[in-house]
């Protein structure tokens, strides 16, 4: 079936927007739409709560986290989980061969082990190649708020610097826009950084929208007799 | 009144209700509003601070057609609900969420509108969903007329006569909200924008104000198509009259898996009720007045329970037992014996002998009613910041996830899932309207595409992936296998720490009731006249006897 996206009558909370238009999302909207499309795209559930977060953590701080999730989704499918992941040995977490690894996977993965051996409070890992690192920096701003220290994110021409608040500076993020399939180093290091003021939370694409919603519809289920009868009021409402 | 200064909770945990007979669905589904309830909160802090409350724009033609802005003026913060009427044909009228003109449509903005916001939102809010809001608005909301008790009261005003009060009693509300969308929907303020101001910091307080302000323009509506059809004879609705009035609301299945989705809202929402009833029980004495305000409080209920009407057949025993109840509470306290040690704790233990789980549950909301000073603190400590509960803790050993789930989700692990009744239903989202439903695992396709609702099962499969696993294994090399456990280990997580977070009951089981899941979270909003309608959607009604903004008193109370 076909959907038109001024359909005012879907119990949608996701944003309609048409054409070439281009709007404000608020987090909240930002966080569902892209935690839906995660799990369209194959992601388990918890997992896609991950990439919800990693998309409006990117959002909240300037970036197109939406745009960025969608590359990523689209990249990954037809993927199996193994080939997603990394594997774990101290000081290197390498993709499997000749594969590339899931940055949402990637940070989780990091997240969990940061203060197990192995893990980021024990050494620099060398890590990649990571698609879409820029996906990778939430999950470094949650490790360095949770060991009170600062993250350190290097590639082969470039680096950034990640505390609980964000980047420093704040443009540094940006400068992993677009990039993939790369070669990092990640570590911690003592410190904390400066606090930073917001960013303006840029406008969202229509057409992103639009193909996250595509992924997010692939949660739900086809309309049967049985369904619609059971969805909700069926006596009159003019009494 | 004066009371002793609340206890530790230490003091008061003897006092505490076990979760796991908190926390089973039937008792959920069988609460009553309290004084802690979201709306009540609402209103005493209204009252307290004395908020200004005026309507600087009302401009509505004689078709009922227009605009009028509502304004409310508290310490350091002014809110504006601007309200927008439409003339609806009748067979435009359908409360469903898929619905695509209504009576009416508000939005809540932050501060006070000029003449282009408002215009802003008139080419946006009636349109509802397909519209946009920005950070400026704190909700979006629609209502539909009760036809007929709209068309009698407009014709009684108009002709300087008082509405039928059986005509008004037996509806309750002039306009039912069909959807009031906040936290950051269509574009709206994000809470965590706003939820560090003192009057927001609680849940659901921007829904609150944004559906009592709707309350307002219900009653100025009416009263204005009454002047238009009677001229010089229409006469206003008397206070008394107008006091009764609520307003409706129809909720449907969209609203139950929140309260699966938040557990530490939950948590927290039960956590306080819980501790509220705790301090009240503990209590050495009673003093004379809050015994007298507690006789108060049960008239109270006697009468709404008289009014509240259901032809539901889950329902409608469940009132029976609740009238019997409240007889025989109205029966026992004349002979009362408060001279004996912790007299509401020896209440309390003689409701839980003698009354169903209706009547224990009204009993809680009659005895927290006296003792304001003494709780009504708690209602700091309902809010969450889900936010910090969000990270894994992947370095807990795997022992220790086990023992959550012994500790915490024991009556899980106990359901059989091989048994088809314990895996009957799956939550699912139709594709067709996008809105949350319940399907039958047997019948119906759609189950590989369930929603992560069913908890119980999600418990039970972690449960078994961990047996026989090495105790010292850290949870993240699990997860890394496991993906598909990564929500329930996070849960788990949560619920070791907050005790109330889940509903300890199987959500996808042939004899789940769904209403439960709604009224356990109506009722904490302040809802009351619960009125099943199906086993998936309900009618209640929000701040029926509740002040009026044109009738609070400016500035702090003494």
């Amino acid at each position: 079936m076909t959907h038109s996206a001024g359909d005012q009558t879907r119990g949608d909370s996701s944003a309609f927007f048409t054409g070439d238009h281009s709007a404000q999302m608020s987090q909240n909207e930002v966080f569902a739409l892209c935690m839906k499309a995660a799990r369209g795209a194959g992601m388990s559930w918890g997992m896609a709560d991950e990439a919800g977060f990693a998309a409006s953590w990117l959002t909240a701080r300037g970036l197109d986290g939406p745009r960025h999730l969608l590359a990523q989704l689209t990249a990954m499918q037809g993927r199996a989980w193994g080939d997603l992941c990394p594997t774990i040995a101290p000081g290197k977490w390498s993709a499997a061969t000749g594969k590339t690894i899931c940055p949402v996977v990637l940070g989780a993965t990091l997240s969990d082990h940061a203060i197990l051996p192995g893990g980021l409070a024990s050494g620099a890992i060398l890590t990649g190649p990571v698609d879409f690192p820029i996906l990778l920096c939430p999950f470094l701003s949650g490790i360095a708020a949770a060991t009170g220290q600062i993250a350190v994110l290097e590639w082969t021409d470039g680096h950034v610097e990640i505390d609980a608040n964000g980047a420093t500076p704040v443009a540094a993020v940006s400068a992993l826009e677009g990039q993939t399939g790369v070669k990092l180093r990640v570590s911690l290091r003592p410190g904390t950084g400066p606090a930073h003021s917001p960013l303006p939370a840029p406008a969202i694409g229509a057409q992103t929208v639009a193909a996250l919603n595509a992924f997010a519809l692939r949660t739900t289920v086809p309309a049967s007799d049985a369904s619609r009868a059971g969805a909700g009021a069926a006596s009159n409402d003019n009494e | 009144m004066t009371h002793p200064a609340p206890l530790s909770a230490a003091a008061t945990a003897v006092f505490q209700r076990d979760p796991a007979h908190v926390m089973r669905l039937a008792r959920m589904g069988a609460g009553h509003p309290t004084r802690l309830s979201f709306l009540r909160v609402l209103l005493r802090r209204i009252e307290t601070e004395g908020w200004l409350c005026d309507r600087p724009v009302w401009q509505v033609d004689d078709k009922g057609v227009g605009h009028a802005v509502y304004r409310v003026q508290g310490p350091g913060c002014c809110y504006s609900l601007v309200a927008f009427a439409h003339d609806l044909p009748d067979e435009m009228r359908s409360d469903r969420v898929i619905a695509t003109a209504w009576d009416a449509t508000f939005a809540l903005f932050d501060g006070d509108p000029t003449a282009a916001d408002i215009e802003r939102l008139r080419q946006n809010v009636p349109y509802q969903e397909a519209g946009r809001i920005t950070s400026n608005e704190l909700t979006l909301a629609r209502a539909n007329r009760s036809v007929r008790l709209f068309a009698h009261v407009v014709e009684a005003l108009s002709q300087g006569r008082q509405p039928d009060a059986a005509e008004m009693d037996s509806v309750g509300y002039l306009m039912r909200t069909t959807a009031v969308y906040g936290s950051g929907k269509f574009g709206a303020a994000d809470r965590a924008c706003i939820a560090a101001r003192p009057e927001l910091t609680g849940p659901f307080q921007v829904e609150m104000l944004t559906v009592w302000l709707i309350r307002a323009f219900t009653a100025d509506i009416v009263e204005h198509m009454a002047r238009v059809k009677g001229g010089d004879r229409a006469v206003r609705l008397n206070a008394d009259m107008r006091r009764d009035l609520g307003v409706g609301n129809s909720t449907g299945l969209g609203m139950a898996p929140f309260v699966v989705r938040h557990p530490i809202l939950l948590n927290n929402w039960t956590a306080a009720r819980e501790e509220a009833l705790a301090r009240v029980r503990s209590q050495a004495a009673a003093t004379p007045q809050s015994i007298a305000a507690l006789h108060h409080a049960l008239h109270a209920a006697i009468l709404n329970a008289a009014a509240w009407h259901s032809e539901h057949p889950v329902q409608t025993p469940r009132l029976a037992d609740l009238r019997r109840d409240l007889a025989q509470i109205a029966a026992t306290l004349p002979g009362w014996d408060w001279a004996t040690p912790t007299p509401w704790d020896a209440l309390w233990r003689w409701g839980e002998a003698h009354l169903s789980t209706e009547g224990q549950e009204v009993l809680l909301s009659l005895v927290l009613e006296p003792h304001g000073a003494l709780i009504d603190d708690l209602a700091d400590t309902m809010g969450a910041d889900e936010d910090v509960s969000f990270r894994l803790n992947g370095a807990m050993p795997v022992a220790d996830l086990r023992a959550i789930l012994q500790e915490h989700y024991a009556w899980a692990l106990e359901i059989d899932f091989d048994l088809p009744e314990a895996t009957a239903r799956f939550w699912y989202v139709s594709e067709e309207k996008l809105e949350p439903r319940l399907g039958e695992r047997a019948q119906e396709d759609g189950s590989l595409l369930e929603q992560p609702l069913g908890i119980a099962r999600l418990a039970s499969l972690l449960g078994k992936t961990l047996e026989g696993m090495d105790g010292d294994l850290p949870v993240a090399t699990v997860l890394l296998e496991h993906p598909e456990h990564r929500l329930m280990v996070r849960r788990a997580q949560m619920a070791a720490h907050h005790p109330y977070a889940e509903i300890r009951d199987n959500l996808i089981g042939a004899d789940m009731l769904p209403i439960d899941m709604m009224r356990c979270k109506l009722a904490f909003f302040g809802a009351n006249r619960f009125d099943p309608r199906s086993d998936r959607w309900i009618r209640i009604s929000l701040f029926q006897g509740a002040v009026f903004p044109d009738e609070i008193a400016p500035g702090p109370r003494a």
